[in-house]
């Protein structure tokens, strides 16, 4: 914005001088002329989504307008257009702000603190100041930050098919409105899953105001299955638990509020001890589940008879119920499933009465979530470990089939879609978009122009809806607490949100959003100033005081009957299959499908990208002679689909899995975007039918002779018996708490003393370390440290080091359940890119950070029934920071350096991309950009003939000339390119071509932190980031692990927590005998199995097959030698 | 080496067993002014079919690596087959490669020198300038594998504003300056053996430009005797100098992988396993060459059956080490009791990539092996065939090493399987045609045997043979 020049005063009296006559007539041609900064024209762009015009968007409405916030310190928008007259007080141009809000969810909110730069949101984070929140996010969440910015959003309202301004769009909605009473009960209303009590109270009020509309609420996953038992939704207290049963609930993954559920289940898994209690996990699943891969004990039973294991259990638990055990008699157990692992399980559940928690999983029927209810009732469970929390759900007087059925006998005129994409995700029978197009007119508000949109285009008043960072509204969260949403920028497309269309429907006085969120706030400010209880809850994020009650009505015995009725037992076989429908990992239902960020974020599980395949078991493979890759055709009840298949170890037999939400197009009508566009050989909403949302038995697989590749990020899943992940069953933890530092090569060799309690003694008797850690070429920070005295930047054999800060990390694998909100937040933060489907099949992923998922089992020994029923271990992988870092001595323009503080640092500008770091990386964690993958657009990555600047044109001009104009602007379309590049972290640079990366430690918030430090410090000097203070910065991955199983810190600071953590017994280096010392280490993974399960094994199976192929037992002494690293060994 | 003749016409000394009578170097006691035309004639006159038929599609596959190269520059290394974990691959095979069979001219110009193996003669000259367009073919692949093609000049030491110097330990910068050092040397003694015979040439030069250019080459030589001793003193030192060199640059070469502590890689027995094995290469393609050229150029009678075995008995003895080198680096394996470094073994020889491994062993261990025979050493169809097969196998030996030690190194999470896009063969495919290209000008433009040299070694060119001295007619 320029900044207009004060105008030069005019003498009072006196000679007045004049530049022109239009000066001289004050003309408003000329007061225009000065103030502009070009001339007329020039400046303004025509296109809607230029970044010019968009910059002057956002920093008219909002730039100035938020910053009053800081001033004021309040977040009161005001939306007015003016230049900087005054710099606001505390606003520092380049030194982000953070604001709260939350990311509604079905029925639920994630709070957060969004980070925005010169008011561009940048990065999500979780609200750590939220009661019931640990500052946490979920990959989702994560990346919708990249939803916002993306080019195949709806930008434009549109009327049968032609565009129209928002200001004819608002009219007819206004007339719209109008003239909806009149129509009786022909209008219907089809809304998603909402806790805001914003749209509750606009729904309310216009269900008043439209006595016999029609009002339905849709979710194609619905994940308050759990709500139908009594109403209310449960809340569960994990870390209160010391046995959890999962009864297909996948509550580390695919439920509602996973982000809270992870945080209590890892939290009652902490053992910072060999005496801390764990909490044990039993989960009954078809599917391999996040929760499956982290439970103690997983029994794999098709999903349509986990009911069958569900009364089983009850029966044994509560044998005085009477319908639990008739239902149990009833239905059969599976086949192969041991009727000791029901006992044990049930015994033990029993044996923690009030100190246990049953979770129905959103699949399963009404029974099994009756079932868990009882249990819980019965043990004592409400109160201490399930509570229950009242959530606002819209009254409906309809459902989605009834609503097609009315259109279909065309008794509905107006529809209105509020949000989700119904022509999608409806069952199939219902078809959805042949009964959408019966309607007279359609209003849809929509995100995208998706299929939906595309169904009746004609007909359609088409709205695009903001994102939930451009709006403002309401919501909360799990445990009841109010949270508000608010926006950080304007509208980038000037859309409406939820609540806006609403009121304009119900004809309300207010139509703006924060007037809504505002006047619902009303109800809940309490008494006290209103003004001040409304900044304040901006301010928090979060409306204190809501708290989940403790027990529950009692479930009512004609549920119990029908749904147990409902219950019959199920066969399945080679030739009636079971077929269960998921909610994906990264699609969800199908509304990330156009995230290039979820798209290519590798499945927790599968670890593949780009796609969704056909789940199925080892064995069902084998009977149908299918292998990975080779697609095969799905028939139930006359539909077919066409799927590649993935043998997925630990799935049930005769069960295939589908994942929702793929097999999307992009037409000219309408559809997904460019990145979702045919992603997915096959749409599994085709499959799905009304009255069997979840699963479905009775399907035939054949193969059809085609194969498909899969590009997936992990080929090989076996840990070939190496101590990688190294872990240990609670009791063997106990008796050898120093296993982890006992394997092999590492117990043989002079190994890293980080600390002097456990190094060496000199003759002296003093901790040597310059003997424990061999002697390289650098000086050791800490023994530099150490021969320095403690005088801060010395040059100690040709490098600083500092003995301020040296940074380390330690990762808990006890913790970690895999979730992946770390890949997701890494690649936000660091602005890394993504790269397609070719380039993954290549093995060309960006990712810093990546999981690696383990799963048990070897050739030599029941390799089968280590498939079939697998253990598997997880493990987040990145840059180690080794101090003895085997990428810099092989660099050969010193582009891989260290730093004084400990950090392996990449000067991206100095790479010339050799690659030998990779080669050298024991860990390979190092990612080169193969091509510009931040300026190539995904067409252009597709091979085998890739794109560049010298090979594509554009709009009639070789793209080497626009490049050849402005280099920084790539080959991308513009549109794609102006939008995508305001998602990028500023403090990060975005890596050109050729230039190997990886994760840094999120360098950019050590030194923003470091620097706000020194500031502070003034003349003190006192520059140390400290724990305590709260100066020490998080990095991007730590802060979004629900698990809290990553931690960063300074080594130098005894107190601090990542200093405690790597004194524990459990801390090892991966690869350590390579002797590269890394700054990261992991504490090794404790499993609690029971041992009286018939699934028990003495010892965790990868460390079974460590000790079969290496010969080694790390949970024994050693007979040569100290029993760990650091201690006094035999001439080794 | 004195001549035949002259031993018969000594009565007194008995007459030597057939097998350790000296053979000619050059067959049919042919004259020194035989020598010249024939040599000559190669690069003069009109230009011979064979050499069209050769040439063309040389050149164009030369264009074709010229494409690859433009190609691969405009758009990023991602056009090769190569991601993480195998971040070199065909590249990094293709240099060790080419630079492999770089050695064998030097090594014969210069190690054979010194060891007064006169049967060096009538080959040094083409193997030289093999060597030289080997290393070009070679110093290519360095150059267009990074990321950044235009930084490239960061790795040599050039005082910046920036203060950053390359970094001395990387063995990557080694290689930079025994490549470069390597060339210049072998560049340098190659146009020193030249000077002379470009004085022949411009001599017997017909046309003005001929003379003219062949003249600025020549350096104004008038076989003076000064300048004959200056010239011998010169290559004398030049050979002792590159000496040296031909043991250093594949030891260093060798180092990108020794040094590194990737399982299958970092192994002591590289520097000399590679050495061995690059001369092997390079003696193959030596053979690979010179047997077509000798018959097409009629030089059978200069380039003879006894040079061809001898060379033959090299390529045994350097394969013979080769396939020593592999045994032992898998007893090392297992005996060093390292679990990873094992695997990376085993995974050789029967992981995915097996069937390079044993093409590997066939053509490197197993092929020459045949050479113990004379029959075989005799054969010069066989003795080509066997020396395609030395080629593909030292190919292949690279390629294990590089792409199956990464595929599958600490991390099994990280494992994964290469393979190589059209860029990668028609880059590869195409360096031959820039060698072939560079070598068949070579041969139509400069003398392919050094001529001076060759008569040094008939027996006129001993003063006291009859047919010795200055009678004998033209030098």
């Amino acid at each position: 914005m320029k900044t207009i020049p004060p105008s030069c005063p005019e003498p009072e009296s006196g000679r007045k001088y004049w530049r022109s006559l239009d000066q001289l007539a004050d003309a408003p041609e000329f007061r225009q002329w000065l103030e502009r900064e070009f001339p007329e024209g020039a400046s303004e762009f025509t296109d809607p989504v230029s970044r010019r015009s968009f910059v002057k968007l956002m920093s008219a409405s909002f730039v100035l307008g938020g910053l009053g916030f800081i001033g004021s310190g309040c977040r009161r928008p005001e939306e007015k257009i003016m230049p900087f007259g005054k710099m606001p007080e505390g606003y520092v141009h380049g030194v982000p702000q953070f604001f709260a809000t939350a990311m509604p969810t079905r029925g639920g909110a994630i709070p957060l603190l969004v980070k925005s730069h010169e008011n561009r949101p940048t990065k999500i984070e979780g609200n750590p100041e939220h009661p019931d929140s640990n500052g946490a996010t979920d990959a989702f969440a994560q990346a919708s930050i990249l939803s916002l910015y993306d080019p195949d959003r709806a930008q434009h309202y549109r009327q049968g098919g032609n565009t129209i301004s928002k200001e004819k769009a608002l009219d007819e909605l206004r007339n719209l409105g109008a003239g909806l009473a009149a129509q009786g009960n022909r209008i219907a209303f089809l809304l998603e899953q909402s806790s805001s009590p914003s749209r509750a109270r606009l729904v309310t009020a216009l269900q008043f105001k439209l006595p016999q509309a029609r009002w339905a609420v849709y979710e194609p996953v619905d994940l308050a299955a759990n709500r139908r038992v009594t109403g209310s939704a449960p809340y569960y207290k994990l870390e209160a638990a010391k046995v959890i049963l999962s009864l297909d609930s996948d509550f580390i993954g695919s439920e509602a509020d996973s982000t809270r559920l992870i945080r209590g289940f890892a939290k009652g898994r902490k053992t910072e001890k060999t005496t801390d209690a764990m909490n044990r996990l039993y989960a009954v699943e078809g599917l391999m589940t996040l929760t499956g891969i982290n439970a103690d004990h997983r029994l794999r039973v098709p999903t349509s008879q986990v009911v069958a294991v569900a009364a089983a259990i009850a029966a044994k638990v509560v044998p005085q119920n009477a319908q639990i055990t008739s239902l149990a008699a009833r239905l059969p157990l599976p086949q192969g499933v041991d009727a000791k692992w029901i006992d044990e399980c049930a015994n033990d559940i029993r044996a923690n009465a009030g100190a246990s928690v049953v979770l129905a999983g959103h699949r399963q029927s009404l029974a099994v979530h009756v079932i868990a209810s009882l249990l819980n009732t019965a043990l004592g469970n409400n109160g201490k470990t399930v509570f229950f929390s009242e959530l606002p759900q819209a009254p409906t007087n309809s459902d989605i089939a009834a609503l097609a059925r009315d259109l279909n006998a065309g008794q509905i005129d107006t529809l209105v879609i509020l949000g989700g994409n119904p022509a999608l995700t409806a069952p199939a029978d219902l078809k959805w978009a042949e009964a959408q197009s019966k309607a007279k007119s359609v209003i849809h508000l929509g995100y995208y122009e998706d299929e939906t949109y595309a169904a009746s285009p004609d007909k359609t008043l088409s709205i695009p809806l903001n994102h939930y960072l451009e709006s403002w509204g309401d919501a909360r969260t799990s445990d009841g607490t109010l949270v508000p949403v608010q926006p950080l920028i304007a509208p980038l497309f000037d859309g409406l949100s939820e609540i806006e269309v609403l009121a304009r429907l119900g004809g309300s006085a207010a139509t703006k959003g924060h007037d809504l969120a505002r006047e619902t706030f009303r109800a809940f400010a309490g008494a006290g100033n209103f003004e001040e209880a409304w900044k304040k809850f901006l301010h928090d994020g979060y409306l204190p005081g809501a708290a989940p009650k403790g027990s529950d009505a009692p479930v009512v015995a004609n549920l119990i009957n029908t749904s147990f009725a409902a219950a019959t037992p199920v066969t399945l076989s080679k030739d009636s299959l079971e077929v269960v429908f998921h909610r994906d990992h990264k699609m969800d239902d199908g509304r990330w499908s156009n995230n290039g960020w979820l798209q290519e974020f590798p499945d927790p599980i599968t670890k593949i990208t780009w796609d969704n395949v056909v789940l199925i078991s080892r064995r069902t493979a084998q009977e149908h002679s299918v292998k990975n890759g080779d697609v095969v055709e799905i028939e139930l009840e006359g539909t077919k689909v066409r799927g590649p298949i993935w043998v997925q170890p630990g799935q049930a037999d005769y069960s295939l899995g589908l994942a929702l939400g793929y097999g999307r197009k992009r037409t000219k009508a309408g559809g997904t975007g460019r990145i979702g566009h045919e992603v997915g050989l096959y749409n599994a909403y085709e499959l799905r039918a009304s009255a069997r949302p979840n699963f479905a038995v009775g399907a035939k697989l054949t193969k059809t002779g085609q194969t498909h590749r899969i590009a997936c990020t992990q080929e090989h899943g076996s840990m070939e018996g190496r101590p990688i992940v190294r872990e240990a069953n609670k009791g063997q933890y106990e008796k050898f708490p120093k296993f982890a530092r006992n394997f092999d090569l590492e117990a043989h060799s002079q190994h890293i003393g980080k600390d002097p309690a456990t190094a060496p003694k000199d003759a002296a008797g003093k901790p040597d370390l310059e003997r424990a850690r061999f002697a390289g070429i650098y000086e050791h920070p800490y023994t530099g440290f150490e021969k320095r005295g403690g005088q801060v930047g010395v040059k100690v054999k040709g490098q600083f080091v500092s003995d301020v800060h040296q940074w380390g990390m330690s990762i808990d694998l006890s913790s970690c359940v895999g979730c992946g909100a770390c890949v997701l937040a890494c690649q936000s933060e660091n602005n890394v890119p993504i790269v397609g489907k070719d380039q993954v099949l290549r093995d060309r992923e960006m990712h810093w950070l990546r999981i690696d998922r383990y799963y048990s089992g070897w050739k030599e020994k029941n390799f089968d029934s280590a498939v079939d029923d697998p253990q598997a271990v997880i493990q987040p992988m990145l840059c180690q920071h080794c101090e003895n870092a085997p990428c810099e001595s092989v660099c050969p323009v010193n582009a891989t350096v260290h730093d004084e503080e400990g950090l392996n640092v990449m000067a991206y500008n100095r790479c010339v991309g050799t690659r030998y770091c990779s080669n050298n990386c024991p860990y390979k964690v190092r990612r080169f950009n193969f091509f510009d993958y931040n300026k190539r657009s995904l067409d252009q990555l597709k091979g085998p003939w890739y794109g560049s600047p010298l090979t594509t044109s554009k709009d009639g001009e070789w793209n080497f000339t626009r490049w050849w104009k402005s280099p920084e602007a790539g080959t991308r379309p513009d549109d794609e390119w102006d939008l995508l590049k305001l998602v990028k972290n500023p403090d990060v640079s975005v890596r050109m071509r050729g230039v190997m990366e990886k994760c840094t430690f999120c360098v950019q918030r050590i030194e923003q932190a470091k620097i706000s430090q020194k500031v502070k410090a003034g003349a003190s000097g006192d520059v140390q980031l400290k724990e305590k203070d709260g100066t020490v910065p998080k990095m991007a991955c730590q802060q979004a692990c629900p698990a809290e199983a990553i931690v960063f810190g300074n080594l130098l600071d005894p107190n601090s927590r990542v200093s405690q953590l790597k004194k524990s017994e459990r801390d090892y280096d991966v690869l350590g005998f390579l002797d590269t010392r890394p700054r990261l280490t992991y504490l090794a993974r404790i499993r609690n199995p029971n041992p009286k399960m018939p699934d028990y094994h003495e010892i965790p199976l990868v460390m079974d097959e460590y000790k079969h192929k290496q010969h080694d037992d790390p949970y024994e002494a050693r007979k040569h030698g100290g029993q760990a690293q650091g201690e006094k060994k035999g001439a080794h | 080496m004195a001549a035949e003749s002259s031993i018969q016409e000594m009565p007194v000394i008995p007459s030597v067993p057939k097998e350790l009578e000296r053979q000619p170097l050059i067959l049919n006691k042919r004259s020194l002014g035989w020598l010249s035309d024939k040599i000559s004639g190669v690069a003069e006159g009109k230009t011979p079919k064979w050499w069209w038929i050769a040439f063309v599609p040389s050149f164009i596959i030369f264009c074709v690596c010229f494409a690859m190269v433009i190609y691969l520059m405009s758009t990023g290394v991602g056009v090769w087959g190569l991601m993480i974990p195998v971040a070199w691959a065909w590249d990094i095979t293709n240099f060790v490669f080419w630079i492999g069979i770089g050695h064998a001219g030097t090594l014969i110009s210069a190690i054979l020198f010194l060891l007064r193996q006169r049967w060096r003669t009538s080959i040094n000259r083409a193997a030289e300038a093999m060597t030289i367009f080997a290393v070009i073919c070679a110093g290519l692949f360095p150059l267009i594998h990074i990321g950044r093609i235009w930084l490239g000049w960061w790795l040599l030491p050039l005082p910046n504003a920036n203060s950053i110097w390359p970094q001395f330990r990387s063995p990557l910068l080694w290689d930079v300056f025994a490549v470069s050092t390597y060339f210049t040397v072998s560049l340098l003694f190659w146009y020193m053996g030249l000077i002379p015979d470009l004085a022949v040439m411009r001599d017997r030069a017909k046309s003005k430009i001929r003379q003219i250019l062949y003249g600025i080459g020549a350096l104004g030589w008038t076989g003076s005797n000064r300048h004959w001793s200056n010239y011998e003193k010169a290559y004398l030192l030049l050979a002792g100098l590159s000496t040296p060199l031909v043991l250093s640059v594949h030891s260093i070469v060798s180092f990108d992988f020794a040094v590194s502590q990737l399982p299958g890689w970092h192994t002591t027995i590289f520097p000399p396993y590679f050495v061995a094995g690059a001369i092997f290469s390079g003696f193959g393609m030596v053979l690979t060459l010179m047997l077509p050229m000798r018959t097409v150029c009629h030089l059978e009678e200069i380039i003879t059956v006894r040079h061809v075995e001898l060379m033959g008995k090299v390529i045994l003895a350097t394969g013979s080490i080769v396939g020593y080198a592999y045994g032992m680096e898998f007893f090392i394996a297992w005996y060093g009791g390292n679990p990873y470094e094992l695997y990376a073994f085993k995974n050789r020889a029967f992981g995915p990539y097996w069937w390079a491994y044993w093409t590997m062993v066939s053509c490197n261990v197993i092929c020459p092996q045949l050479f113990w025979f004379k029959a075989v050493r005799q054969n010069m169809v066989i003795v080509f065939i066997i020396s395609i097969f030395v080629n593909i196998g030292m190919w292949f030996e690279r390629f294990v090493i590089i792409a199956t030690s990464l595929h599958r190194d600490y991390m099994p999470s990280n494992w994964a399987i290469y393979s190589p896009t059209w860029v990668d063969i028609w880059q590869f495919i195409g360096t031959f045609g820039l060698f072939l290209t560079l070598y068949l000008l070579f041969m139509r433009f400069l003398p392919a045997i050094a001529i001076g040299e060759v008569k040094g070694v008939t027996p006129q060119a001993d003063p006291h043979h009859p047919m010795g001295g200055a009678k004998g007619g033209h030098h």
